[in-house]
């Protein structure tokens, strides 16, 4: 294991407040955009160089992402998605928690890059401490000069803005966030235009995930080669059968294996790794051969699934992967938007199923008909939210067929 | 799909057939354009694309995934197909979805037989469910409202419902709740739902949910005989379906027109015909003996009338007077004005039986200046006194358009409009300032009111400005003097100036003679003639003045000092009761012919149904009457009467727009002296309240008062009145109020509110129960008013 570059922000202790953050060189990075040493473009060619991609689900280059922005729309917005709510991420949580000022200072930096004077955080109803922390360093960096009319005594102007959500998965869906930041019940719209050509109230606007801006200066700070010379780095959230679940940071490409049992402390004893989500609920599950597969983009990309948010959650063979499954389908038909009808109806009708099967009334004929509607389900739903569904139901009837054999089973010998 | 010269075009092969399309085009627009039909749901052609329901999925070669083709934009060399396996399974699933929940009352619902989700499932479908779980259940119907039932469990949330109120009408009637599959369209706590236009929700619900209340249950589709005709409500002339079942009316549907309506309707329209089929309707003439009507023959009841007439003649021209028009076809003007000009020679004719002598009304002919359409084109829209929604609703879906491609709206009211959210510069203030708001906003820079040099120039930097002079500006006080400012404004801003004014076929009365000519009176004139005994017969047919004229005292004295009182009607209406003969008549959808909108187009009517017992057309009492005294009117033919008036009138020609003459104001002074000051100052300083007469949409007059659904809607009568005051008055919320003047009181409902303003309390007419006519007078246009609240009979009523 290696040292940290990101995480350690976080996990300093005091990094909360300003003069500590500055003590630490903070604000640096900020600084020296605001004063113009280096130019937008020179910004975003650090980004560029870095390879930096998206870290809340879609891995989209930010660097590109960045440059997508008009540089001449007379209103520009940079909104911070910070409406973690993937099942078993909780990385961004722990910077907003620990390192407040990072993410302001990540803020500063996109909005004086794609010449916005205002950044809405949209937060996580759930997450009042993180509230309360970021709001008191955001004082600290109002009163200070940093945030505000005048960026450290530059003609410069930003005002961040921190809203609450009320409670919906889908807000984490930037189209959907937008929605809900204009007032309205947060469903995704309809791409094109993407948020970079016409995103809250219909300007251009830059959407980035907390800990996307929060290696934002880190990379001007060190450089990209340095910065990439840490992997480049990313932060896991590792949960569900382990020793010692947590966030860690490790280089991109680690495997799943040295996630779980270098990084994680191992399965506890006797327990055996049955299969893990790399990247989220949402992400397709890995089974036991692929524990060796590397943690990144690509790679997971290949073998059917993705690295989403970067969250694992791992089961062990005491887990019943028809109650996981059925857990997670649940999760999906709580936070269905509505909009669209595979999502909609076909997450309802699967819990329906999935709730009949564990009830020990399963019938032989549920197992083709749950992969019928996923298949029903798979590219039909309007955003990625139904479309999550499907891969890990199918591997899990794939993988774990004999688990559900055993449900119905039991309901065949009782006779119902 | 026509391409337009020099727009760019995209060739696409779809189902192995190549298509050329505009760029922008979808992918589901260009296959409708060459005929291949791709199931949808959510997509509506006059909305922009939703992407929800996920029905009109396609193949696109390169593509991994199968798209949504309402939402995909069609690009060169795209090759699609729209009907191969993976598709149809893709579509067999979607439609299985829709249908778990959907439940399986389709033998009841009032949709079925022209249902899209029927018809879809039928071509689409899968023959069986698999769906064994128990479906998702809702309290069903529930009721939005007097017109409207909603039905969770059919809904598929297409989100047309709620588009429509977002996007088409801005009144945002019908929202979503909740989320995910326990998602629903309602409105905020299930209150009636607050539109003008939720017709057409239910017109393009593709399922059952959104139900007619007053339609529900009373037929099949098939069972009805669409009858295609124009609606005559408000003078817009939207093209209508009349589904007519048994020889009656049940349901009154939107036709496509798109120079007019084009798909939609207003609720008044929606459900404006249930009057055709009243059970009160007159079935036989009536004449009075004795003091009462009683019912006689056709052959006495003309006699009297012709012995009348004759009677007048022979002491001398110019003695007897008609008013009338707004109910009759355009056909039936003219017969009425050749019938009292040429054989009972009197130039005493008028269709303008709610027009003030104070105001401008009189002064200027009445209609649109330019097409509807180009009204949707502008890019300024003033509405002086012209509440849109309550008097041309439909006109209004035109001016959001032209509001949503950043037109600039402009209002000049004495009421807060409904649709004040998309009103750029407001200038709210009381009745008897109008005048002077226009005239300072002629001023332009000069004016001295900042906000009003904003909206001034606002106005002067338009290119395409419509200025709309409604009723109530043109009755307000200084009415002459705002008229004449209106059109330096329009000068100035080399923009249109349109009279709003006018309700059924009084355009077409205007055009075909019922307006006097030759030295003739207008309609406060023939009343005040009457009053002094200097007409012997007063002739009313498609009107009831003695509602609709502003001061019922001098109705009331006309009525008194005219020795014969001749009245056509469908009902026994105020005028009707008071008459010395009621001669029954036909209303317009039993009439073939032709009546004349707002803008001056020619539309056709259809005699949708048959009249009551012995009820005839109005030309045909005429003809009647012409042959009574010697003259034959013969129209062998409805082309030979078409001839005659085309003789008459050049360009009259039906489906075409004969533009009405851009407005001349009259400079000079009027044939009348100007308003005078309310005579009644006391009552003023005492109440500080002045009256302001508005107009509404929802109404209980001879029509609206026997259709269901707008009585209803139209709620018990009321006036409006600031919180302020109402706190100053001891006036509560929903209490009831004595309205008083110099000239009458009524008692009416009081209802607080800010869309009038402190010191002006607002009454809608159209309730024919309450004579609020009574508490104004000629020439007096402002009046002071006092409210006194009524305590609640029962002590510990409801407050």
């Amino acid at each position: 294991m290696r040292e940290s570059i990101i995480l350690k922000w976080a996990r300093t202790p005091g990094m909360e407040h300003l003069e500590e953050y500055r003590r630490a060189g903070g604000y640096e990075a900020a600084r020296r955009v605001a004063v113009g040493a280096w130019t937008p473009d020179q910004v975003i060619e650090l980004l560029i160089a870095s390879g930096l991609r998206g870290k809340g689900g879609a891995g989209f280059p930010t660097g590109q992402k960045w440059k997508f922005i008009p540089r001449q729309a007379p209103t520009t917005y940079v909104v911070v998605n910070a409406d973690e709510g993937e099942p078993g991420t909780f990385k961004d949580r722990t910077l907003l928690e620990g390192c407040p000022h990072l993410l302001i200072e990540g803020i500063l930096i996109a909005a004086m890059t794609v010449g916005a004077t205002k950044a809405y955080i949209y937060l996580r109803r759930e997450f009042h401490r993180a509230r309360r922390v970021l709001e008191a360093a955001l004082a600290q960096a109002r009163a200070a000069g940093v945030v505000g009319e005048r960026v450290f005594g530059t003609g410069q102007a930003v005002e961040i803005v921190v809203h609450t959500g009320a409670g919906a998965y889908i807000a984490g869906e930037e189209s959907a966030l937008l929605e809900s930041l204009e007032g309205r019940r947060a469903l995704p719209r309809l791409r094109p235009p993407f948020p970079a050509q016409a995103g809250l109230y219909g300007q251009p606007t830059l959407v980035n995930n907390v800990e996307t801006l929060c290696h934002v200066p880190v990379i001007l700070t060190l450089g990209p080669e340095r910065y990439r010379s840490y992997g480049p780095p990313a932060l896991f959230s590792v949960s569900g059968c382990v020793v010692r679940p947590g966030v860690y940071e490790a280089p991109l490409g680690v495997t799943l294996r040295a996630l779980v049992f270098d990084y994680a402390g191992g399965l506890r004893p006797g327990r055996r790794f049955v299969a893990a989500f790399p990247g989220g609920s949402s992400s397709m599950l890995l089974t036991a051969d692929q524990l060796d597969v590397p943690m990144d983009y690509d790679s997971l990309r290949q073998v059917g699934s993705m690295l989403g948010s970067a969250a694992v959650i791992v089961l062990d063979d005491a887990a019943d992967l028809v109650e996981v499954i059925a857990r997670a389908v649940e999760f999906y038909r709580d936070e269905s938007c509505g909009k669209c009808t595979p999502c909609r109806e076909g997450t309802v009708w699967l819990s329906q199923i999935f709730e009949r099967i564990l009830g020990g009334r399963g019938r032989v004929e549920d197992l083709h008909l749950l992969e019928s509607i996923a298949q029903g389900m798979t590219g039909t739903c309007f955003c990625p939210l139904g479309e999550s569904v499907p891969p890990s139901l199918v591997a899990s009837l794939r993988h774990f067929r004999g688990a559900y054999e055993r449900h119905i089973a039991q309901a065949v010998v009782h006779g119902r | 799909m026509a391409a337009e010269p020099g727009a760019r075009t995209v060739t696409l092969t779809i189902d192995g057939r190549r298509v050329t399309v505009p760029e922008g085009t979808t992918v589901y627009q260009a296959a409708r354009a060459v005929g291949v039909e791709i199931p949808i749901f959510c997509y509506h052609d006059r909305m922009p694309p939703l992407g929800a329901c996920r029905m009109c999925l396609v193949k696109v070669e390169k593509m991994p995934k199968l798209q949504a083709s309402c939402t995909l934009p069609a690009a060169d060399g795209m090759v699609v197909d729209t009907h191969g396996p993976e598709v149809r399974a893709g579509q067999e699933a979607i439609l299985e979805f829709l249908l778990i929940n959907h439940p399986l009352d389709c033998p009841i619902c009032d949709k079925g037989g022209e249902c899209p989700l029927q018809d879809q499932t039928f071509r689409w479908g899968p023959g069986r469910s698999r769906f064994t779980e128990p479906k998702r259940d809702f309290a069903k119907p529930v009721s939005l409202g007097p017109v409207l039932a909603l039905d969770r469990e059919r809904c598929i949330l297409c989100w047309r419902c709620v588009r429509f109120g977002e996007i088409i009408a801005g009144d945002d009637a019908l929202k979503g709740f909740q989320r995910g599959f326990a998602s629903e369209i309602n409105t905020a706590f299930t209150q009636p739902v607050a539109s003008k236009f939720i017709g057409n929700t239910i017109a393009i619900c593709p399922v059952g949910a959104l139900t007619s209340r007053p339609y529900r249950f009373r037929a099949r589709p098939w069972d009805n005989r669409p009858v295609p005709s124009t609606c005559t409500h408000c003078g817009l002339g939207c093209a209508v379906w009349l589904d007519v079942r048994d020889n009656q009316i049940l349901r009154t549907r939107a036709r496509e027109e798109p120079a007019v309506n084009d798909i939609w309707l207003c609720d008044r329209g929606f459900f404006g015909h249930d009057y055709v089929s009243a059970k009160d309707r007159l079935t036989t003439p009536l004449v009075r003996r004795h003091g009462r009507l009683e019912e006689t023959s056709w052959g006495e009841a003309l006699d009297l009338v012709a012995a009348h007439l004759r009677a007048s003649m022979a002491r001398g021209p110019g003695r007897v007077a008609f008013l009338g028009g707004a109910r009759l076809s355009n056909e039936e003007a003219w017969v009425a004005s050749r019938f009292f000009r040429q054989v009972v020679g009197t130039p005493h004719l008028d269709h303008r039986v709610d027009a003030s002598p104070v105001g401008a009304s009189l002064r200027v002919p009445w209609g649109l200046r330019a097409p509807i359409e180009e009204i949707g084109r502008a890019d300024v829209l003033v509405l002086i006194g012209c509440d849109v929604t309550e008097e041309y609703p439909v006109l209004w879906l035109r001016m959001k358009q032209a509001v949503d491609r950043g037109a600039t709206l402009v209002v000049v009211h004495a009421k807060r409009l409904e649709i004040h959210r998309f009103v750029r510069h407001e200038h709210l203030v009381r009745h008897d300032r109008l005048a002077a708001t226009v005239e300072d906003l002629a001023r332009g820079a000069e004016a001295a009111d900042p906000a009003v040099v904003r909206t001034a120039a606002s106005i002067a930097a338009g290119a395409r400005v419509h200025i709309l002079v409604g009723r109530g500006a043109l009755d307000a006080p200084g009415g002459p003097a705002l008229l004449r400012a209106a059109a330096r404004l329009a000068a100035r801003a080399k923009g249109t100036l349109h009279i709003a004014r006018g309700k059924g076929n009084e355009i077409g009365a205007q055009r075909f003679g019922l307006i006097p000519s030759d030295g003739g009176w207008n309609a406060p004139e023939i009343l005040e003639a009457a009053a002094g005994g200097r007409l012997d017969v007063l002739y009313v047919a498609g009107g009831d003045p003695a509602t609709a004229v502003t001061d019922r005292a001098a109705w009331e004295a006309a009525r008194r000092g005219v020795g014969f009182l001749v009245v056509h009607e469908a009902f026994l209406s105020s005028t009707a009761r008071s008459a010395d003969v009621v001669l029954p008549a036909l209303v317009l959808p039993e009439k073939p012919g032709t009546v004349t909108n707002l803008e001056g187009r020619t539309l056709p009517l259809a005699a949708a149904v048959v009249g009551p017992g012995q009820a005839r057309s109005d030309d045909a009492i005429f003809a009647s009457l012409a042959a009574a005294l010697g003259v034959t009117f013969s129209y062998g033919t409805s082309e030979e009467l078409l001839e005659e008036m085309r003789a008459a009138v050049p360009d009259f020609c039906p489906g075409a727009v004969s533009p009405i003459p851009p407005v001349s104001v009259p400079a000079g002074a009027a044939r009348r002296p100007e308003a005078l000051p309310d005579e009644d100052p006391g009552r003023a300083e005492a109440s500080g309240l002045w009256l302001a007469l508005t107009e509404q949409l929802f109404s209980q007059g001879v029509m609206t008062g026997r259709c269901r659904g707008i009585t209803d809607l139209a709620g018990a009568p009321h006036c409006l009145i600031h919180p302020s005051d109402a706190a100053r008055l001891g006036v509560r919320d929903r209490s009831l109020v004595e309205l008083a003047t110099a000239h009458g009181a009524v008692v009416l409902q009081a209802r607080t509110s800010d869309v009038t303003v402190p010191g002006q309390v607002l009454v809608p007419r159209g309730y024919d129960a309450v004579p609020v006519h009574a508490l104004v007078r000629w020439p007096h246009p402002a009046a002071a008013v006092s409210v006194r609240p009524i305590l609640p009979a029962a002590a510990g009523g409801a407050p």
